[in-house]
């Protein structure tokens, strides 16, 4: 045995070329595919809606990026252009956040179950938002803002509760965010059936999702949130591989781990706090796209989060298609969809690892 | 060169290192021999900045520790601690590559360069791993994993290497060839090394340089034949042992003498 | 035959000579005490019994433990078989009420305006939180909210009569209820006719029958007024927003799409299946539609306020054509629906009302 590795080693013959290693130029083309399909998921769900509107004519005016009516009335117009095509950079800002942030918490915290739904973050930023609602109820800024501070409390919440002396094992994680999550969905519940549902929304709002109330300041935060905080954490996925693998080992190759753990709880916050405060909390995302990128190609997060990103963004544009259409003119909550389809699947990505 | 000046290190009430002082020089093996609880992991976690110490200096090529960035420390010092945890799937030659994560041009986003892969390339060979360079980390043996960590750590190409119990997992032929691979590793690249290992046999062949610890504490220093004696050994471990030369090395031999009815006295 | 007839049958054939309708001094006393009208039967059984010593008193007690099972509803039917009445509620149910009745629970605040509107407010004795017409109502004691009233301060209000809207999802409740004896009885007008069914039936039941054939009269001529106002009108194509963000409508089975149809105008989600869709913003657009109503000001105070951002651009909203209506008024299927279908359609059709 020892000999034919030896022989093995001094012939350099044998040795098998790695096949799964991910270079730049496998990145660029992943993100180049998923972006392309992005981008045709865009102009095509921009197609479909409760209202039919002619396919070639809209598809004149999206190309022409609104400045051509081409053969739409102004109706058709304004409904593809104010309310439909919002809507899904709304759905695919969301998605994107959602996803990214997901990623980025298995990464740090070396767990494939964190999410942002599961950890009580999305629940942390729903109650955030619910205050702003209530007193702050004009200033839409502080919409965002408000749920940007309970995601990072509950993350905060969340860390603590799951730090024992080991340091947070992954089962400690788990319950600590199942606590966190369920104690803050009974508040929720709570204090929207005492308040007025006009000012805060009902609960399904809040636990279930609902891509339809489009702010027109809101939008652009929305987006520019995500595709930066996207940013951000990719630039920190090769730290972030070395911390999946122990916090003492990244520690040892040279990564500043305090500070990579508070960009990404930051980040990460901040990513979740706008998404829910834009549409309320939409699940699964964040549980299911990495593991569909990191299954599809790989663990380096500096494939996967860019991946994710995008395939987040596919996914939740697809999900709230679905919402808007399947009982047209009547709609369903997104989270509901995500879930329907999300939980089946992630079954099916158990089986397969 | 790494030193370590006079370093306490406490936990709370507890004094885990007392007082301990250790210079790695280049092209040296140190090893630390001690008890469990003797503060032997302590104490290299603390060489590398992983645990700050109470009171002592750690010097790093003459300066202080603690003015060094992460990366320049994880470029110039490698450890080789217990099995990582492997919760998602990496392949054997991504896992080494991450030892040239302090080498990466850009901090963060930095991607392998051709002269990180034939490092790893390298050291994958030297550990007798090439073959399973495509394989994921899980797939395995415990030995095997070991290797790749070391093989992480060569990859580093740092000037000193920490090793924790390296040999814990390895079967015989493996325990000498890693540490045979260390030892041309400190000698071919004035590398420096520390061993924390209770294989005392294999401290004997390979060390330079032996600290015994016990209770955080330096009983001895020096090398091998005048630290491990017999009664120096006996306060250390408590147990009566036979020193003599290796008959083929050379190197001091130490051999237990068990009593089956010591539990009885 | 039943059990009781025959153990009855059979008491009165063993009766021994010389027997009193009074206790007799050797029957326990607690029979004498409970049994009321069966009491002689049972007492001749006992005492038949007694006297056959095989039996002795076990047979006994449980022959009277048979009795009280079995016969006790027999003799309070056949007492008061004059004092009560059936009738068949909106949910289909067969619901037994007396015939006299004086404590009366109101779930629904449009249940309640009906009972004050009858005269039979005094009656009241519990309703909702939501209950706020007539004044009188808020001064009643509170029962808890329409959807979660407390099953317990109901109970110990004892009363004969508890009126639910199947709007407040009582289904577990109502069985509840019905266990401790209290009558329940559901009403769910989905339209005009459906208030006005509902005021007779409840006008039948609390024994204003007259002042609720007075009332659905007035509201009868009221509502006639109105439809032939604008029936020579072109139907105004009308949006129910029900809120704005999420966007709520009213659809198909609501009652204030009957009271839009009413008022010479038509929704234009009066085909959507249920009765309070979630409504999607481009169809909500693309309807077009030429006013919108906005139930606000009563019960909701000053939230639905203001149109969705979708039909900004409506006509109705460019027009002008938006009418904020009190909330109560279309939401309660109560007399002042009536009220609403008149500001309806006065605020929909001006020119035909102009006095």
């Amino acid at each position: 045995m020892t000999r034919t590795k030896a022989d093995q080693s001094r012939q350099n013959v044998v040795y098998v070329p790695s096949r799964n290693r991910t270079t730049f130029r496998k990145t660029l083309l992943a993100c180049a595919i998923l972006s392309t399909g992005l981008l045709a998921a865009v102009v095509l769900t921009s197609l479909v809606g409760s209202e039919r509107l002619p396919a070639g004519a809209s598809l004149c005016a999206l190309l022409s990026f609104g400045r051509a009516q081409c053969a739409l009335t102004t109706d058709q117009f304004d409904i593809l252009f104010q309310i439909r095509l919002p809507r899904i950079l709304l759905a695919a800002a969301v998605g994107g956040s959602l996803a990214t942030a997901g990623a980025s918490y298995q990464a740090l915290l070396r767990n494939p179950l964190a999410e942002p739904y599961l950890l009580g973050i999305s629940n942390g930023a729903a109650v955030g938002t619910m205050v702003a609602l209530v007193f702050f109820g004009a200033n839409e800024w502080s919409r965002p803002l408000l749920a940007f501070v309970g995601a990072l409390l509950a993350t905060l919440a969340v860390y603590r509760l799951a730090r024992g002396r080991a340091g947070a094992t992954p089962e400690r994680l788990v319950l600590a965010g199942v606590i966190v999550t369920t104690f803050l969905s009974s508040v929720i519940v709570f204090v929207t059936t005492l308040m007025d549902a006009t000012r805060i929304r009902s609960f399904t709002f809040w636990l279930l999702g609902d891509l339809s109330g489009t702010s027109k300041n809101l939008l652009p935060v929305a987006i520019v949130i995500a595709v930066a905080g996207a940013i951000v954490l990719a630039a920190n996925a090769r730290s972030l591989n070395l911390l999946m693998l122990g916090e003492r080992d990244a520690f040892d190759l040279g990564v500043e781990v305090g500070r990579v753990r508070i960009i990404v709880f930051l980040v990460a916050s901040l990513l979740v706090g706008s998404s829910v405060a834009a549409s309320g909390s939409v699940g699964y995302v964040g549980l299911v796209v990495p593991h569909l990128a990191r299954l599809s190609l790989g663990s380096d997060n500096r494939i996967t989060i860019p991946a994710a990103a995008f395939g987040g963004a596919l996914f939740v544009i697809v999900a709230d298609t679905v919402a808007r259409t399947v009982i047209a003119p009547r709609e369903l909550p997104v989270g509901a969809i995500t879930a329907l389809i999300g939980a089946p699947l992630f079954i099916y990505l158990l089986k397969r690892t | 060169m790494l030193e370590a000046h006079d370093l306490t290190i406490r936990y709370g009430q507890r004094t885990a290192v007392a007082n301990v002082s250790l210079t790695l020089r280049p092209g040296e093996i140190s090893a630390i021999i001690g008890p469990n609880g003797a503060g032997k992991s302590t104490f290299l976690q603390s060489l590398n900045g992983q645990i700050k110490p109470a009171s002592g200096s750690v010097l790093l090529d003459g300066r202080s520790l603690e003015k060094f960035n992460r990366r320049t420390i994880g470029r110039r010092i490698a450890v080789v601690a217990q099995e990582a945890e492997l919760r998602f799937p990496i392949t054997v030659l991504e896992f080494v590559l991450g030892g040239r994560f302090a080498w990466a041009a850009n901090a963060s986003w930095g991607w392998e360069t051709a002269h990180d892969i034939e490092v790893a390339d390298e050291v994958l060979r030297d550990t007798e791993l090439a073959y399973l360079s495509g394989r994921l980390m899980n797939e395995l043996s415990g030995g095997e994993r070991q290797r790749a960590v070391l093989a992480r750590a060569l990859a580093t190409e740092a000037a000193v290497l920490l090793l924790d119990e390296p040999t814990a997992n390895l079967d015989l032929s493996h325990q000498s060839t890693l540490l045979a691979l260390v030892r041309k590793r400190c000698e071919q690249s004035h590398v420096a090394a520390l061993v924390v290992t209770h294989d005392i046999n294999l401290a004997a062949q390979f060390a330079d340089n032996v600290l015994l610890m016990k209770d955080g504490k330096t009983i001895s220093i020096g090398k091998p034949q005048e630290v491990l004696t017999p009664n120096l050994l006996r306060i250390v471990f408590d147990v009566t042992v036979l020193v003599d030369a290796h008959p083929i090395t050379g190197v001091p031999r130490i051999t237990p003498v068990h009593d089956a009815h010591r539990l009885s006295q | 035959m039943t059990l009781c007839s025959l153990l009855n049958t059979r008491a009165k054939v063993f009766r021994p000579p010389g027997f009193r309708s009074s206790c007799p001094a050797d029957a326990p006393n607690f029979l004498c005490r409970r049994m009321g009208g069966q009491r002689d039967s049972l007492l001749s059984l006992h005492l038949t019994l007694k006297r056959n010593r095989p039996l002795g008193l076990f047979g006994t007690l449980v022959l009277i433990l048979g009795f009280h099972l079995g016969c006790a509803h027999n003799k309070s039917q056949t007492e008061t078989s004059k004092q009560i009445r059936e009738i068949t509620d909106d949910a289909g149910r067969r619901v037994v009420v007396p015939l006299r009745i004086d404590r009366v629970i109101s779930l629904a605040p449009n249940l309640t305006e009906i009972v004050y509107a009858v005269g039979a407010g005094n009656r009241l004795v519990g309703d909702t939180s939501y209950c706020d017409f007539p004044e009188a109502a808020k001064t009643v004691e509170r029962v808890g909210d329409t959807l979660h009233p407390s099953l317990e301060r109901i109970i110990a209000l004892r009363p004969q009569l508890v009126l639910v809207s199947t709007a407040s999802q009582l289904e577990v409740f109502t069985h509840q209820l019905e266990h401790q004896d209290i009558a329940v009885f559901v009403t769910d007008p989905h339209d005009l006719e459906g208030v006005f069914r509902s005021i007779n039936q409840l006008g039948a039941i609390l024994g204003q029958d007259d002042q609720a054939k007075q009332l659905i009269e007035q509201l009868r001529t009221r509502a006639a007024a109105v439809e032939a106002a604008v029936m020579h009108t072109q139907p105004i194509r009308v949006f129910y927003q029900l809120s704005a963000e999420p966007l709520y409508t009213a659809g198909h089975d609501a009652f204030v799409t009957d009271l839009i149809r009413r008022a010479g105008a038509i929704s234009v989600t009066a085909d959507v299946p249920g009765a309070w869709p979630k409504y999607s913003a481009e169809s909500a657009l693309a309807a077009r539609p030429e006013a919108i109503v906005l139930p606000t000001g009563g019960s909701m105070g000053d939230g639905n306020s203001t149109v969705a951002e979708s039909l900004q651009r409506s006509p109705a909203v460019v027009q002008g054509k938006v009418y904020k209506i009190n909330d109560d008024h279309l939401v309660r299927p109560g007399p002042r629906a009536v009220d609403g279908l008149e500001e309806m359609a006065r605020a929909l059709h001006p020119d035909v009302f102009k006095r």
